[in-house]
């Protein structure tokens, strides 16, 4: 079993909401002085991954990202924690391409790297959350996608797994023939493991392979062909503070109604 | 005849065939040289570690506390009886060499005033406190009996052969006196009772008799013992001593050891072979007397972390017979469960408990090191920790404050800004990145500010100083970020350093310059004190406020600083601060030291609890600390406790800057 987990590295959501400053031009996050993190939903996912080939004592997994250069920090720590093989795909012109572009460079990563039989993403980033990336690569590589999984195991038949899925109501189990996209989530069983310090420095003499865009043949102009950020701005919250005036408890009321159907029809 | 010149008594009078006692010895030595060898040869198996340097030092420790024993007076009913019995033996000892010279070298020593001041009065009086101390050692472990002794056979066995070998030679120096109607019988004073009683009692006859068989007796018993002693807890008078002489002469804060990365073949410690010749000595020299574990605050709240069985544990593994220095006892007994190395608050409270300097502590931690860097398994609430301290530089996760927050109002320059800043202060995540804490590192900046103090910080630039990551066990994280430190503190050529955090202290002052980075590091009560004598602050407001002080660990058994915090208290209030029943080096842990703050502990057993109810019990209106950690712990313990009471938790700086706001308050109105 050859398993891909896409990772994706993205602004540390636990910065101080202070610290959280918005380019309003370029339409993006800045980056201040905070950190850069491998997104929960991808650790997840690496984590499902790597408990499934414990489970089932072989199995490959390649850790794939695309991103600036210095995402090959969320790649050492996937080999950290013993993923087989790590693959960048550097796109260092546009630090926020949209997801089709994603899912199209994925896809043609996915099918360089050849045999993969199950491919897995986060259900969606801790950025900017649009939770497309996983469904678009499905759409691209042309096999089937199971969102919101938990994990899997072999199915009744060869060449089937068996994906356990959340739904609002609680639990689907699906069978399904590999390959395909699932998009994981987190629960209770899968939270990310820690390295072992060896193999923390290790992780740094493990090959890892840089592919550019057009190694790949993707072009990279189209990194917004298919969206627009139209604006981005901080929600600014206001406090204020009114006293409703009257002479009777009936009349205060009144006035009270009255103020807040202004406020609701100005909204 | 009477002429107290003349006095002395017979050698080996009554005795026939005392060469059999010469021939005795050979073996008996033999076998006591053998049994200690075979120990050496235990220590040897472990790894290297320097402790033969520094004679004049060690020789100090060993004046102090093999000598002196001063560390086993901290708690007096044993004190006292094991100074009895030390002492007594001594004196006996000296009392056997005497014999030796005179009667084997033919040196003629033992008479005239010296015999009868020394070799009979002060000998019978210090043998007869030697019965009473180990009576009282008995009465504790039969009658008393301390939940923190270990009660086994050996114990017994020991206090009965010593009680049996001091009472024969009482016996048998009665029944000599009374058989040759020693003149000078009246200066061996017990010898004489028996005496007394004996005489009219015994026949000539009988008493030669008695003599013969209590004198042959007395030697089977101590020549057995002697034999005896290196295969038993007795073994504590060499091992003990050896291990005293190897204590360390650092801070306690400055006893972790420095891993080799690129060269040490397994990181951290689980098996026997992992230890220094050092560490398998301690487990050696440990008596049993228990009192590491009667002072463990987790213990204290009924956790199952106990040092003194971690010890014993690790000593009865090394020393079976079939033992596997290669196997991990991680595991192997509750004490050397992974829950129990959990527990460790770091506080050091055993280390500075144990009479013979055993360090129980940083085994604890080699322990975890191995747990987080090999196993990579431990509580997942460190783990945390550790991770926001990998990418953030600080373990306070989900903190809504950066590391700046708190100088808003303040004019605060950063290093970048004020290079020519003479003092840097070091705020630290605890004092920065928790609110209740920015007060403090606020009232001390304006301290600074106040007393004119050329100072400026790291701001975004500092990052933790790994102390977490180190008491966890992540050595490499701590590695990084102490080098990471060390360059930023280089580059801005920093000389002196003040901080609010005694862990930060302790990191910044003891153990960084194993990594190159020495830096003037002081605490802030070290600081203010010193400013406050120069003249530079003060604050002398007589205050209706009762306060009592919390020693925090890292500034106290760490660092030994007892004194500092609490001449502030005295200043800011005009009192000394009301002290708790445990204080000082006898201090009793907040619960936040080693991690411990990182991991939600079960309701019933929570150290800062405990300490909460000591610091209440003073009736105090404020609870003095000098620590971010404690602070937190602290307030947490006495808001779930003081009911209706006003109590309040407050750092020594801010104490310290109401008193001087008061003061400057009340000088221009």
């Amino acid at each position: 079993m050859k398993i891909a987990v896409c990772l994706k590295q993205i602004l540390d959501p636990e910065v101080p909401a202070r610290d959280f400053k918005v380019d309003a031009a370029k339409r993006e996050a800045e980056q201040g002085g905070a950190n850069l993190v491998t997104n929960i939903f991808c650790e997840n996912a690496l984590e499902t991954a790597l408990q499934i080939r414990d489970a089932a004592g072989s199995g490959e997994i390649v850790a794939l990202s695309v991103g600036p250069a210095g995402a090959e920090d969320v790649l050492r720590k996937a080999l950290a924690l013993r993923a087989d093989q790590a693959v960048l795909v550097v796109n260092d012109a546009d630090t926020n391409p949209d997801p089709l572009f994603v899912a199209k460079t994925l896809a043609a990563a996915i099918k360089k790297i050849g045999g993969v039989d199950v491919v897995m993403v986060g259900r969606e980033a801790g950025d900017w959350g649009a939770g497309q990336t996983g469904g678009l690569l499905a759409e691209e590589l042309a096999i089937p996608c199971i969102s919101f999984a938990e994990g899997f195991e072999p199915g009744a038949t060869p060449g089937t797994i068996k994906v356990k899925r959340q739904t609002d109501a609680g639990f689907e189990v699906i069978e399904a023939p590999t390959p395909l996209v699932l998009t994981i989530t987190n629960h209770d069983k899968n939270v990310p493991r820690i390295p072992k310090t060896r193999d923390v420095m290790q992780s740094y003499r493990k090959p890892l392979e840089k592919w550019t865009l057009s190694d790949l043949g993707v072009d990279g102009s189209t990194s917004h062909a298919y969206s627009q950020v139209a604006e981005l701005f901080i929600p600014k919250k206001e406090t204020k503070c009114e006293f409703i005036e009257g002479d009777t408890v009936e009349a205060k009321i009144d006035a009270l109604a009255k103020r807040i159907g202004d406020i609701l029809r100005a909204m | 005849m009477n002429d107290p010149q003349n006095a002395t008594r017979e050698v080996l009078w009554n005795i026939h065939h005392a060469w059999i006692m010469y021939a005795l010895l050979v073996p008996t030595m033999a076998v006591c040289a053998w049994g200690f060898y075979r120990r050496i040869q235990l220590w040897r198996k472990g790894r290297a570690e320097v402790r033969f340097d520094r004679p004049a030092e060690r020789v100090k420790l060993v004046l102090k506390y093999a000598v002196l024993q001063l560390r086993t007076w901290r708690r007096s009913y044993p004190g006292v009886f094991h100074a009895m019995i030390f002492w007594g033996f001594v004196t006996l000892f000296i009392a056997t060499v005497v014999v030796l010279i005179d009667y084997d070298f033919g040196i003629p020593i033992m008479r005239g005033r010296f015999y009868l001041y020394f070799q009979s009065l002060f000998v019978d009086i210090l043998g007869a406190a030697a019965i009473v101390g180990t009576l009282m050692a008995a009465f504790r472990r039969i009658v008393l009996r301390p939940k923190y002794l270990v009660y086994n056979t050996e114990s017994k066995i020991i206090l009965l052969a010593i009680l049996a070998m001091l009472v024969t030679g009482f016996l048998i120096e009665g029944w000599r006196i009374a058989a040759t109607d020693d003149p000078w019988g009246a200066w061996s004073p017990v010898g004489k009772v028996v005496a007394n009683v004996s005489k009219p009692l015994m026949s000539h006859e009988a008493l030669l008799i008695s003599h013969r068989v209590g004198w042959w007796t007395h030697l089977a018993l101590v020549f057995a013992f002697i034999a005896w002693a290196p295969f038993s807890k007795m073994a504590h008078v060499l091992n003990s001593s050896l291990n005293v002489y190897t204590g360390r002469l650092e801070p306690v804060g400055a006893s972790l050891k420095k891993l080799d990365f690129e060269k040490d073949e397994k990181l951290g410690v689980s098996a026997l072979a992992d230890f220094t010749w050092k560490d398998l000595l301690d487990f050696d020299a440990c008596t049993e007397c228990g009192r590491c574990t009667a002072v463990c605050p987790a213990n204290r709240v009924g956790k199952i972390l106990s040092p003194r069985d971690i010890i014993l544990d690790l000593q009865h593994r090394m020393r079976a017979p079939d033992a596997d220095f290669a196997a991990s006892y991680i595991g192997s007994t509750e004490a050397l469960s992974p829950e129990a190395m959990w527990e460790c608050t770091t506080c050091a409270a055993c280390m500075q408990a144990c009479p013979v300097l055993i360090e129980q502590m940083p085994k604890i931690v080699d322990t975890r090191r191995f747990l987080v860097m090999e196993d990579a398994e431990f509580p997942e609430t460190m783990q945390q920790a550790l991770n926001s301290l990998e990418t953030r530089g600080h373990p306070m996760r989900g903190t809504s404050f950066n590391r700046v927050d708190w100088t808003q109002g303040l004019k605060i320059s950063t290093m970048a800004e004020a290079k020519d800043a003479e003092v840097l202060l070091w705020v630290g995540c605890g004092g920065a990145l928790v609110e209740r804490n920015q007060n403090v590192v606020r009232s001390l900046a304006q301290l600074l500010e106040k007393a004119g103090v050329s100072f400026a910080i790291l701001g975004r630039e500092e990052k933790c100083t790994g102390d977490p990551a180190r008491r966890i066990g992540n050595e490499f994280l701590f590695e990084t970020l102490a080098q990471d430190n060390i360059a930023t503190l280089d580059r801005y050529g920093v000389k002196k350093i003040v901080t609010s955090c005694p862990h930060c202290f302790n990191t910044l002052g003891n153990e960084y310059p194993q990594w190159g980075g020495k830096y003037e590091v002081y605490h802030h009560s070290e600081f203010l004190a010193k400013l406050v004598a120069d003249g530079k602050l003060s604050g002398d407001m007589p205050s209706s406020q009762k306060v009592t002080f919390h020693d925090p660990c890292y500034l106290g058994r760490h660092n030994g600083i007892y004194d500092a915090p609490r001449q502030l208290v005295q200043i800011a209030t005009g009192a000394a601060p009301i002290e708790m029943e445990q204080n000082r080096s006898n201090g009793f842990c907040c619960g936040g030291g080693g991690g411990m703050s990182f991991i939600d502990e079960p309701p019933n057993q929570r150290v800062n609890q405990e300490r909460a109810r000591q610091a209440l019990e003073t009736d105090a209106d404020v609870v003095a600390v000098g620590c971010p950690f404690c602070m937190t712990m602290l307030e947490d313990g006495i808001n779930a406790r003081k009911g209706d009471r006003d109590v309040k938790v407050m750092d020594i700086a801010e104490l310290l800057w109401q008193s001087v706001e008061e003061k400057t308050s009340g000088a221009t109105s």
